[in-house]
């Protein structure tokens, strides 16, 4: 088989190739076409193709990781959106959890209500209750009312519509007519409903993801349909998959329909490539760490799982989002991130970020405010000659001079307060990984760091040590990481069910039941997908919670029946699970289980990376020796370090900090007191000594 | 910029790592403590506090998840179970777990139970890790722990703990726990998220020792001295940027409307502040005399003193403005309380409290109102005050207790619209999903929506409030707290006053009705339905200076109607919905 994944970023468009059967891989970067990112995306895979000889027609699979849906909901640019919701809640979305996001502001935004996805206006009730436990119908359906709302709706030029009803997670049905009667009555209408999104109980969260699915939903298509059709037209027979939040891919038809499941494409895929990287290292343990210009991105692969965040903490704009998503914790710090003194003389480093225009002062684009970026140059970690392989200059004098200007304020030398920005830094990434391990009970000691982006490699041995991480992996390609993960995804769809069941009083037969009916549902859309039975696996899972709890963990649920014996291990992993997390276990407490997931995955090709060859010594790799500051026993002091090219380094062959290996995309530092090895499967490994 | 004259005993670097990683601690208690709770006025309303604090009981940080009013008074909480250990000869031990809501010590009010963990660094007292919660009943008279607005003194509120050890060295004292659930109803809620308090306080401990070991203990504490400089130094800037004088408002509270006696009811809350340099006094003289017998009153340090530091930091070091902003003891410290003792806000014991909620946020209502005479454009007009409800019932024997906080509204701003109803000032928590609400208990949520034309009209105007409405599917009670029925949110700026509150019994037996902002615990039948308005926040600013696309923009939304849009707005809007520019002009004229 032969893939290309193509990730779109906030600068380039990656594409790497893969041939699965002779393991060929070949990687190439185009600008970004933010007007039409799709333009960048096919020119990215005529030139892979042309530059290494493959043949547009033979490309199989086109696998795709986009910003797009992410985009429209972040400049808050999607469709004129309508909704239909149970008569006495029209305002749900507006509400909310009556919470303000800042405790401590006047002046603050509530995204929901200032930006709304359905404005008032369009926000139209029909009588219709369901009640729980089993959705009984306390008031049938007004269907004129419906056709009234979609007419009117229609009228108004809106150009989706969110049919959200109270417990319609229960009991679709009222859901379905509803959508049924809007689809008649305006079929060009991208018609959503909450319980197909995101069947779960918590109204203002279900119909929020409901509501901005049916927001994106008209782009989102659109932009998969010209997508495909460019494709087609440029000579390939590809199909089109598309890099969903929750770590696997989807078809085109079903981002089509439900574009709210790749909120987080492109992180997602970042992921994958990190468990890709430690997969080669025979690591099972991984804690991937995303460093680009602004933000850095933190996931968790526990044993070859990826976590998945609970949905309570999935928020994308300000907006609660219930779709299942890989747990990527993400912060504001970054390459661009600037250091300053506060209006109370503290150092800080971010969450403000000098971006890409104008810049760290060392891109020569204008900018006065001193960086991250800065920091690593004044340091000499960064090497004006060669930044992203030699294709843009530095500018050491601008660097130094804003953060000298910098250093003078806190009256330290300039080494001193660059080392200090770094410092910092660290600390707030290493504070960011703390909550994704330490606060969720997983010791980060027993894990190795995997480090991509181009500013990744940088800090990662100085962060890991601070955590006592004593392992630190490089990728072979850190700058296409995400592009490289597209090419190991499989299909993955979800389907989730609320059950609400106290132990000591489950029905099993229903849990049985209910299981296979999700499990049956899934088959179902890989069958739509052309897919064959021997490639899908399912995992079946429960969100449970003492009773009276309002989170969730997730619990994983053996195959076969539900019955005593199994749900007493259900039970025991839960408490388990839960000392893990919080530290603490309610003894003879009952325990419900909340919701029920089914997880269908279906095996797609995938690419294994090319082993190394070149075996050579070390001084075929040094390019240079240069002065570069390092803090040895609480002392700071410059050092002569070597510069080695990382395609020249030898295999298997250990060489001790300080040292930096340049690769085209990335810098990485290796300090003192830490060991590297380019290991044969393309990885470099790094010590760190902690 | 200058640095600080004395030079720091830490460098610049060491103080923001140690200062990033207290905040992560605060917040890793905050998240396992909401996580674990089983209560859903903690879980989902969020009415917990976590937070560390040195051994001079010097706030250190809080966690962000928390609502102001239970993370701000720890430290309150941990000088008062110091004065009272000390006034009793007791000392302080290592394994050592104190349960503290002395009111008249530091805590908020009894149900807002803390538990305090001292953090021992080599055999060294060293910190303290605190976290506080409100529960769901604390053994008043009636079921819940809100609208017990009868409460007659502090004995009557329910069980008072002061600086009470239920683990001494380490080990679980029996006996206080059998006290516990013999005397509180729903104790298996009850004693299972104060377990989950004490667990998050632990983890805080901990994590607080690893944090020292690292840095050493001097190098830590002159951490600590200079992260609430910092937020000192920020505070007294925001101070000094505004110009010297004194700004004084009043409000008034409903008290009890339906009491016969004049002294319970349309209390005035009084403050008036002095700004001198970079100091402010907030002078509360004149607030009317403490109600005796009636839980009105509003505890000095735990409600009155949040609520003042909560309202000037939000007004002068706003976050949407400023950024993130340290919480900490330095940040208060230019501030300083005057409250005439026996006054409602410095109330004598055995005074009751426990209803102190609305007053209190009432009172920060009034120093918004103050610092809206220096500070016109960092304030909202007035807000819409609260109401929390405790719905009750026996089945089989077994107490369920659910208690629901209702939300307000805020005031018009400089050039934005007031939130819509939003919990408002020292109050922050979040309603109950009603899928969540009809699935665990016999009760249904029949209607919540936003309040329509009731608005404080401005050139922008006030918030919308809310109507939510809760029926009974079987027999069981309500107690209910509330404010605003008599006075609406203040306009500012020429905008007009808010909308006030209201409250109404539907009965089944047909002799329901109005019902006033406070009601003890009223026995109900299945279908009596509770219809809660909530407040609308006043306008800000001329009403006639209001853009008349976005008067009609709320026409359309159906938020207003068109005569209101005439007769507040004096704009006038067409059948079809379209400006009748001519007729507005002369209207506006």
């Amino acid at each position: 088989m032969k893939l290309i994944g193509v990730d779109v970023g906030g600068t380039f468009t990656d594409v790497m190739y893969g041939d699965t059967e002779t393991q060929d891989v070949a990687i190439h970067k185009v600008p970004t076409t933010p007007d039409d990112p799709s333009r960048g995306v096919i020119q990215g895979m005529v030139e892979i193709c042309e530059r290494f000889d493959v043949s547009r027609s033979e490309v199989d699979h086109v696998l795709h990781g986009t910003t797009i849906a992410t985009n429209a909901v972040l400049e808050y640019k999607g469709a004129k959106t309508g909704m239909v919701t149970t008569e006495g809640y029209r305002d749900i979305l507006h509400i909310g959890r009556h919470q303000r996001p800042q405790h401590y502001s006047i002046m603050q935004d509530v995204p929901w209500q200032d930006r709304p996805l359905v404005q008032r206006r369009h926000r139209k009730v029909v009588a219709e209750r369901l009640s729980p436990p089993d959705g009984a119908v306390l008031v049938p359906l007004d269907e004129e009312a419906v056709r009234g709302a979609a007419r009117e709706l229609k009228a108004a030029g809106v150009e989706a519509v969110a049919v959200c009803f109270l417990f319609a997670y229960i009991n679709p049905a009222h859901e379905d007519r509803a959508a049924a009667i809007i689809r008649q009555e305006y079929p060009d209408c991208f018609v959503t409903t909450s319980s197909a999104v995101s069947p779960q109980f918590r109204e203002f969260e279900r119909f929020t993801t409901a509501a901005m699915n049916a927001f994106i939903g008209p782009k989102v298509r659109t932009y998969v349909r010209d997508l495909e059709a460019a494709i087609a037209d440029n000579g390939f027979r590809a199909d089109l998959h598309v890099m969903g939040s929750n770590g696997g891919v989807a078809t085109s038809a079903m981002v089509s329909d439900r574009p709210v499941l790749t909120l987080l494409s492109g992180p997602a895929a970042g992921v994958l490539g990190g468990a890709m990287a430690g997969e080669k290292s025979d690591r099972k343990r991984l804690i991937t760490y995303d460093v680009g210009g602004t933000s850095a991105d933190i996931g968790l692969i526990v044993d070859g799982q990826f976590a998945e965040a609970t949905a309570r903490d999935t928020w994308i704009g300000g907006y609660p989002v219930m779709a299942p998503m890989i747990d990527i914790h993400t912060i504001g710090a970054g390459g661009g991130s600037i250091a300053h003194l506060d209006a109370g003389q503290a150092f800080r480093v971010g969450p403000q970020s000098a971006g890409a225009q104008p810049g760290p002062a060392a891109y020569g684009r204008g900018g006065t405010l001193p960086t991250v970026t800065d920091a690593n140059v004044v340091l000499g970690r960064l090497q004006p000659g060669n930044f992203l392989g030699g294709e843009m200059n530095l500018d050491a004098p601008a660097a130094h001079k804003v953060m000298s200007e910098f250093a003078e304020q806190l009256g330290m030398t300039v080494e001193a307060a660059a080392d200090g920005v770094l410092t910092i830094i660290n600390a707030n990434m290493a504070n960011a990984i703390r909550s994704r391990t330490v606060q969720k009970g997983h010791d980060p000691r027993e894990f190795s760091l995997v480090a991509f982006g181009g500013a990744g490699p940088l800090h990662v041995v100085e962060v890991a040590r601070d955590l006592g991480i004593p392992e630190v992996i490089i990728p072979p390609y850190p700058g296409i990481t995400s592009a490289a993960g597209l090419l190991t995804t499989d299909l993955k769809y979800d389907a989730i069910r609320t059950e609400f069941q106290t132990s000591g009083d489950v029905d099993g037969d229903r849990l049985s039941r209910d299981f296979n009916v999700m499990r049956d549902g899934l088959a179902a859309q890989f069958k739509i997908d052309g897919l064959d039975d021997a490639a899908i696996a399912y995992q079946r899972s429960g969100d449970l919670r003492y009773v009276g709890q309002g989170y969730e963990l997730r619990v994983p649920v053996a195959d076969g029946p539900v019955d005593q014996a199994s749900l007493g291990d259900v039970f025991k992993t839960f408490e388990a699970i839960h000392t893990a997390e919080y530290g603490h276990v309610f003894e003879d407490s009952p325990i419900e289980i909340v919701n029920i997931r089914v997880t269908g995955i279906g095996q797609m090709p995938k690419i294994e990376l090319p082993t190394l060859q070149q075996g050579g010594v070390l001084k075929d790799a040094l390019l240079d020796e240069v002065p570069c500051h390092f803090r040895l026993d609480g002392e700071l002091a410059a050092m002569a370090t070597p510069l080695y090219a990382r395609d020249k380094l030898p295999i298997d062959q250990v060489f001790e900090g300080p040292a930096i290996v340049l690769q085209k995309d990335t810098t990485t530092v290796i300090p003192p007191g830490a060991k590297a090895t380019a290991q044969r499967g393309g990885n470099l490994l790094i010590e760190t000594g902690a | 910029m200058n640095i600080q004259k004395n030079a720091p005993a830490v460098d610049h670097v060491t103080a923001s790592v140690i200062q990033g990683a207290l905040e992560n601690i605060a917040i890793e208690m905050g998240y396992k403590l909401m996580r674990m709770s089983y209560s859903s006025i903690i879980r989902e309303s969020e009415d917990f506090g976590a937070g560390l604090v040195d051994i001079q009981g010097r706030g250190l940080a809080e966690s962000a998840q928390s609502t102001p009013l239970q993370s701000g008074p720890i430290p309150g909480y941990v000088r008062g179970i110091l004065k009272t250990l000390a006034d009793r000869g007791e000392s302080i031990n290592p394994g050592d777990v104190i349960m503290h809501n002395d009111a008249y010590a530091g805590a908020s009010h009894v149900p807002d139970v803390g538990f305090i963990v001292p953090v021992f660094y080599k055999d060294e007292l060293i910190a303290f890790s605190a976290t506080t919660a409100h529960h769901l009943d604390i053994g008043s008279l009636t079921p819940g722990s809100c609208g017990i607005v009868d409460a007659i003194d502090a004995y009557a509120e329910g069980l008072q703990f002061k600086a009470i050890k239920v683990y001494e060295a380490g080990k679980k004292v029996i006996p206080v726990w059998h006290i516990l659930r013999d005397n509180i109803r729903v104790s298996d809620l009850v004693v299972g998220d104060m377990e989950a308090q004490i667990a998050a306080a632990r983890i805080g401990a901990e994590r607080l020792v690893e944090l020292i070991d690292r840095y050493g203990k001097s190098t830590f504490q002159a951490a600590c001295d200079n992260v609430m400089d910092h937020a000192e130094r920020l505070m007294r800037q925001a101070i000094a940027a505004l110009p010297d004088g004194t700004y004084a408002a009043t409000t008034f509270i409903d008290g009890y409307l339906d009491d016969p006696d004049p002294s319970r009811k349309e209390l005035p809350l009084c403050v008036a502040i002095t700004i001198k340099g970079d100091e402010m006094v907030v002078d509360l003289t004149g607030t009317a005399p403490q109600v005796p017998d009636k839980p009105i009153n509003m505890p000095l340090h735990g409600t009155v003193d949040i609520a003042i530091w909560l309202t000037v930091r939000s007004v002068l070091l706003d976050t949407a403005v400023h950024g993130h902003i340290p919480v900490n003891d330095g940040l208060v410290r230019p501030i300083e309380i005057i409250a005439p003792v026996g006054c409602l806000a410095n109330p004598i014991f055995p005074a009751p409290t426990i209803a102190r909620f609305c007053p209190g946020n009432q009172l920060a209502d009034t120093v918004m109102k103050a610092l809206a005479g220096v500070a016109p454009s960092q304030v909202s007009a007035g807000i819409g005050n609260l109401r929390v409800i405790a719905f009750s019932g026996l089945q089989n024997s077994e107490h369920w207790v659910h208690m629901e906080i209702f939300e307000g509204s805020y005031g018009g701003r400089d050039g934005k619209d007031g939130m819509d109803a939003v919990d408002t000032l020292y109050a922050n928590t979040r309603n109950n999903p009603i899928e969540d609400i009809e699935s665990h208990l016999p009760l249904r949520v029949d209607r919540y929506e936003l309040r329509e034309d009731v608005c404080g009209a401005g050139q922008w105007r006030g918030g919308f409030g809310s109507v939510r409405e809760f029926v009974y599917l079987d027999a069981g009670g309500a107690s209910i707290e509330g404010e605003g029925h008599k006075f609406p949110p203040w306009g500012f700026r020429g905008g007009n006053d808010g909308g006030s509150a209201g409250l109404r019994l539907d009965r089944t037996n047909g002799k329901g009705g109005e019902l006033p902002s406070k009601v003890p615990h009223t026995p109900v039948d299945a279908g009596d339905r509770f219809v809660c308005v909530g407040p609308a926040g006043g306008g800000y600013g001329d009403p006639l200076l209001r853009d008349p696309e976005m008067v009609l923009a709320d026409v359309t939304d159906e938020l207003i109607t068109i005569a209101r849009a005439a007769d507040d707005y004096g704009v006038i809007i067409n059948e079809d919905l379209s400006i009748d520019r001519a007729a507005t002009e002369k209207r506006r004229a």
